[in-house]
């Protein structure tokens, strides 16, 4: 469903991805680790050509879309994304949020729009909320908006960049949860995370990245109690105190 | 003592906030009241003495007006240009944003009235072969002072566009949305927003500086009240003193004027607030 | 590194500052070939002419700078004045007297402020004269010009300038004299040794913007007669036909100053910049 071919990329002299190659079947979980400074945000980024790659070929669906002549905003509605620090629009409502994509980029009707956000808040758990403004959101109520904002373009895949990251312990639960119901469901993603619980429970393969390159991939069990390579061995030890 | 006690009991019983705006106006009135008394006693001038009303009253309304129509053509003018400007200003194409950072230098860095002067003269003589009449030089010089707000008023644009935080043109951009729609859909309402203060500020100072328009021999409200003043020593029975009446009087409603667009976008910026906004530094 | 994107990428860049360059200068030179080409140029005239305008800017260059150092003793005191927090009350008749003094006091400077921020310089200049004229009008009229000026200009950039020390102070302000007096600090060695160090930094670049500020804004007392840049240059334009070449001169002499001085303060205030941190907003003398 995806395919990264050989990505480099370069932020002036500095060489972030080194030649990536990975594949992502459909309806797999992927999970990606590393420590940070190892290119993870940029590769996920280069998916969704918010960051151009310097060499190499990204495939989505089997489309080769890190072209010069292609639709980058069509390219963005076949993956959508989950930041780490949410981005919503601070103003608008949960509801408008949801609602801004379709109306805008997809031509959808107000009505249909507001039907099918409505749908989306509630399968995050946050109907009651719709009209709430961000700032009136806690952390995680916020991270699941911006999840069903993402689900309202209907993409084939998600990319989630450390979704958990900026919340506070006790929001992590529910958007996890979110994020594994999505799993189940069958819909591709790959996710960028230190939440070692959500990969094992949801992950087929994880990936460990470290300064640009892929160090070694495997079953979240393999990674985990019998990590190959020194450097994943001391990164994993290090997040599983 | 009284006083006192009634504040604490204010204090303890009601909503503070709301007492607060209403005793603020009441404060400033009864504090203007009695500065105004107080400098007419001191100065021994009367702010209400009927023979220099009548003879300064048409020029008044007159100057007023002029002055007004003055703001009209110039606030909408320079807000427009200073948001087209600031805009360009953020592009990543130095080709659109170097000219306007020369344009935003020049403007700011000499005092409006050279502005004023100079536009007069050239301004005038440059389109006398399509356009006529006296008012040209000054209509020239009301456009040149836009052209000196608009600068201003770029870079408060300026700094709403780039107050809204990165990472949702991100989120924007991650939807699908092409660089216009997330222009207008996400950016520019919360950039808006956030301008709206400073934007107040800058607008007072456009009708303050209205008043340069006078250094070319403009009748504006202190263009009519500079040329009264010839009057006064001419005509008999004037007095001196009238001097103060005019310009406390001219003060008065300059300060009117100026209290009245701060608030106005005050109010405007409370409607339309967006909790989670930090504000603009400009 | 040097991908087809690469290349392209950084030829539009190229392309772009040229661009951007001769956009610049071109309008620049259509600008100026108009005005010589109506007017005329002369740089005899230039060459001859050139003490009289610095005449000029000396006299707003004096005027400017007593303005504003006298200006910001008056600042300095009533920015202190009004950054003194009024909310503390103690109880009994003694502390009310003290609350009603204090917030008097406040109010009044409020008020000050106030009267300079909404009134048009030009104003306040014919007024302060117009008092003077009644006042002392045995006084040579070159002399209380001079002086109605100076006081003007003084009052007005007092006001400015008090916003911005008020705005300093209360910006260190909070937590710092409680955190002070914890360790030790009477209330006054807080205030010099924590407060002001802190306030002092932050209030650099706006005092420097605000007599810049000034400068310009000490082009209105030719409105009292005063024969500071401008009017040399309103003078040589009116009455030695010469328009273009004393635009020329009066706009460079304000520009030669005022550009280098914002972009040295734009960027100390880049360098120093603490986010969240930083009183930019504090208003400065705009006529």
């Amino acid at each position: 469903m995806i395919r990264v071919e050989d990505v480099h990329k370069y932020f002036g002299t500095l060489h972030v991805l080194r030649g990536i190659t990975l594949d992502v079947s459909k309806a797999e979980a992927l999970v990606i680790i590393g420590p940070s400074g190892s290119g993870k945000s940029t590769l996920l980024r280069c998916i969704n050509l918010l960051v151009e790659p310097d060499a190499g070929r990204v495939f989505i669906d089997g489309v080769h879309v890190n072209r010069h002549d292609i639709n980058r905003e069509w390219v963005r509605q076949q993956v959508g994304m989950v930041f780490q620090s949410f981005n919503l629009f601070t103003h608008l409502t949960a509801l408008e949020n949801v609602m801004l994509g379709p109306i805008r980029v997809k031509g959808m009707s107000r009505e249909q729009a507001e039907d099918k956000a409505k749908q989306l808040l509630a399968r995050v758990g946050l109907a009651a909320k719709a009209n709430a403004y961000p700032a009136e959101l806690s952390g995680g109520q916020q991270q699941r908006v911006a999840i069903a904002r993402a689900l309202a373009m209907d993409p084939k895949a998600m990319l989630f960049d450390e979704p958990t990251s900026a919340l506070d312990p006790e929001y992590i639960r529910e958007v996890l949860d979110v994020m594994t119901a999505l799993a189940r469901d069958g819909m591709t993603m790959i996710v960028v995370t230190h939440e070692m619980g959500f990969a094992s429970n949801v992950a087929r393969r994880i990936v460990f990245m470290d300064g640009g390159v892929i160090l070694e991939e495997g079953h979240p069990q393999e990674i985990f109690e019998h990590p190959k390579q020194e450097r994943t061995r001391a990164f994993v030890s290090k997040i599983l105190r | 003592m009284a006083t006192a006690e009634a504040s604490v009991a204010e204090v303890r019983g009601q909503p503070v906030v709301r007492h607060a705006a209403l005793t603020r106006v009441i404060e400033a009135v009864i504090g203007a009241s009695i500065f105004l008394i107080l400098l007419q006693v001191l100065l021994n001038f009367s702010l209400l003495d009927a023979e220099f009303w009548r003879r300064y009253g048409g020029s008044f309304e007159t100057g007023i007006g002029t002055t007004l129509r003055f703001v009209g053509i110039i606030l909408p003018l320079s807000a427009v240009l200073g948001f087209f400007l600031g805009w360009l200003r953020i592009s990543r194409f130095r080709t659109l944003s170097w000219p306007v950072s020369v344009y935003v230098d020049f403007f700011r860095g000499i005092p409006p009235i050279v502005i004023v002067i100079y536009a007069s003269i050239f301004g005038a003589a440059l389109l006398q072969a399509r356009f006529t009449g006296k008012d040209l030089a000054w209509n020239v010089a009301a456009v040149a002072l836009a052209l000196h707000s608009a600068a201003y008023q770029s870079e408060i644009f300026r700094a709403g566009f780039q107050s809204v935080p990165r990472g949702q043109l991100e989120a924007a951009q991650a939807l699908g949305m092409r660089p216009t729609q997330s222009m207008f859909n996400v950016v520019l309402p919360q950039a808006l927003r956030l301008s709206l203060p400073p934007l107040g500020n800058e607008f007072a100072v456009v009708i303050k500086d209205t008043s340069l328009l006078a250094a070319i021999g403009t009748l504006d409200l202190f263009g009519v009240s500079q040329d009264f003043i010839q009057a006064v020593f001419l005509q008999p029975g004037a007095s001196v003193y009238w001097l103060l009446t005019m310009w406390t009087a001219v003060a008065l409603v300059y300060f009117a004027m100026t209290t009245a667009v701060t608030q106005v976008l005050l109010f405007l910026e409370r409607k339309f607030h967006v909790r989670g906004l930090e504000g603009v530094s400009v | 590194m040097g991908s087809l994107e690469d290349l392209r990428r950084q030829r539009t860049r190229t392309f772009d500052t040229i661009a951007a360059v001769v956009l610049t200068v071109g309008i620049i030179g259509l600008l100026l070939e108009v005005l010589v080409g109506r007017y005329g140029l002369s740089w005899t005239y230039i060459a001859s002419a050139w003490p009289i305008y610095l005449r000029g800017a000396w006299v707003t260059f004096y005027v400017t700078t007593v303005a504003y150092i006298v200006g910001m003793g008056i600042g300095f005191i009533i920015g202190w004045a009004r950054a003194a927090r009024v909310s503390v009350r103690k109880p009994g008749a003694q502390g009310a007297a003290v609350f009603g003094v204090k917030y008097t006091l406040r109010r009044m400077g409020d008020g000050y402020v106030a009267a300079i921020r909404g009134t048009p310089l030009f104003v306040q200049i014919v007024f302060v004269s117009s008092v003077l004229v009644i006042r002392f009008s045995s006084l040579d009229p070159n002399q209380l010009a001079l002086i109605a000026g100076l006081v003007a200009l003084t009052a007005n950039t007092g006001g400015y300038q008090s916003e911005i020390f008020r705005a300093g102070i209360q910006t260190v302000h909070t937590g710092q004299v409680e955190a002070a007096r914890a360790i030790g600090f009477s209330r006054w060695k807080a205030m010099r040794h924590v407060v002001l160090p802190q306030a002092l930094r932050l209030v650099i670049p706006p005092l420097t913007n605000e007599y810049i500020g000034l400068l310009k804004a000490s082009s209105l007392l030719l409105v009292i007669g005063i024969v500071e840049l401008t009017e040399i240059g309103r003078r040589e334009a009116f009455f030695q036909g010469k328009p273009f070449e004393s635009f020329a001169i009066v706009t460079g002499l304000y520009l030669l100053i005022t550009v280098p001085v914002s972009k040295i303060v734009e960027y100390i205030e880049r360098r120093l910049r603490v986010p969240g941190l930083g009183i930019q907003q504090a208003p400065t003398t705009r006529v």
